[in-house]
């Protein structure tokens, strides 16, 4: 039956979400939380944050361009981006959060604008293994309510 | 809350990760009965935060209000809107969630508050906590931390 291998491709994919570190235990309180209201919820709060946080990628990347820098306001810009982060279990985005506001506490511009340009890499990952990730549950969805017996 | 991942036996692994769900989802969302319905406000200005802070109280049948910035807030409070429990994020467009916690509790509000942040020093959290706010939790908001606030408001 063509269902189960896509839905174990589908488990394998978000198992590897977890164990590689990428996501961790506040996407499951996500899930749960949004099921009934809406399968797709989970999806949309995670289109929702990349939309949101766009703009804060933005206002950091314009901030490291200048000389000196403003290291509080760069403090405040990722305060609200890991709070942001964490909230939908962005594991490593949040832990590159972490680092660059102790970079900010210690004035050190090196540390915050490489920790920067790792963030943003893992940031795009995700983003791209989530989209995969729920593109593929969209497929499982409609076909388990065809084959759903009458 | 100690969550753990399924167990190492691969087959077991598979079906729990295939049922669309993990054995310890069921866990995850502490339930509880409340007796009363609770209302709550939450000030955040990132809107990711304010919806699953807001679905997170709905899971528990808490009515809630959400706004996104200090103004908004202060001005509701002012207006004798009511509430059983305030949340706010320490960073908010117009005046920092210091500064709303202050006003809010010189207009005379004695609900309980809750800041949620992500986190912040020792000396920002007894700040918060000596301008009156009764908890600090660092985000996310999680159902460990609030589950026991919500059952105390409930007078369990």
């Amino acid at each position: 039956m063509e269902r189960n291998p896509m839905r174990r491709q589908l488990a394998s994919m978000r198992k590897s979400l977890f164990d590689q570190g990428y996501l961790d235990e506040q996407f499951m309180e996500l899930e749960q939380l949004l099921d009934d209201a809406n399968p797709n919820f989970v999806e949309e709060v995670v289109t929702l944050y990349y939309r949101d946080s766009a703009r804060l990628i933005l206002n950091l990347d314009r901030a490291l361009e200048r000389r000196p820098l403003d290291f509080s306001k760069l403090d405040g810009l990722m305060h609200q981006f890991k709070g942001s982060s964490s909230s939908i279990g962005a594991k490593k985005v949040k832990a590159e959060s972490t680092l660059f506001r102790e970079y900010c506490k210690s004035g050190n511009a090196e540390g915050c604008m490489r920790t920067f340009q790792q963030l943003k890499k893992e940031y795009a990952t995700l983003r791209k293994k989530l989209e995969t990730y729920f593109q593929l549950a969209r497929q499982i969805g409609p076909m388990e309510s065809a084959n759903r017996p009458k | 809350m100690a969550h753990t991942l399924p167990s190492s036996d691969q087959s077991s692994d598979q079906d729990k990760w295939d049922s669309g769900g993990l054995e310890c989802k069921g866990q995850l969302l502490i339930k509880i009965v409340m007796r009363n319905r609770l209302t709550a406000l939450v000030v955040d200005g990132d809107t990711t935060c304010w919806v699953l802070e807001q679905e997170l109280l709905h899971s528990y049948g808490v009515q809630t209000l959400g706004v996104d910035n200090s103004r908004d807030a202060v001005d509701l409070i002012a207006s004798d809107a009511e509430f059983n429990l305030i949340i706010i994020e320490k960073i908010l467009p117009v005046l920092n969630g210091l500064e709303v916690t202050r006003q809010i509790c010189e207009i005379g509000v004695r609900c309980k508050m809750l800041e949620v942040t992500a986190c912040s020093g020792e000396s920002e959290r007894q700040a918060f906590l000596a301008f009156g706010v009764d908890v600090f939790i660092e985000k996310p908001l999680d159902p460990e931390h609030l589950v026991p606030i919500l059952r105390e408001l409930d007078g369990q």
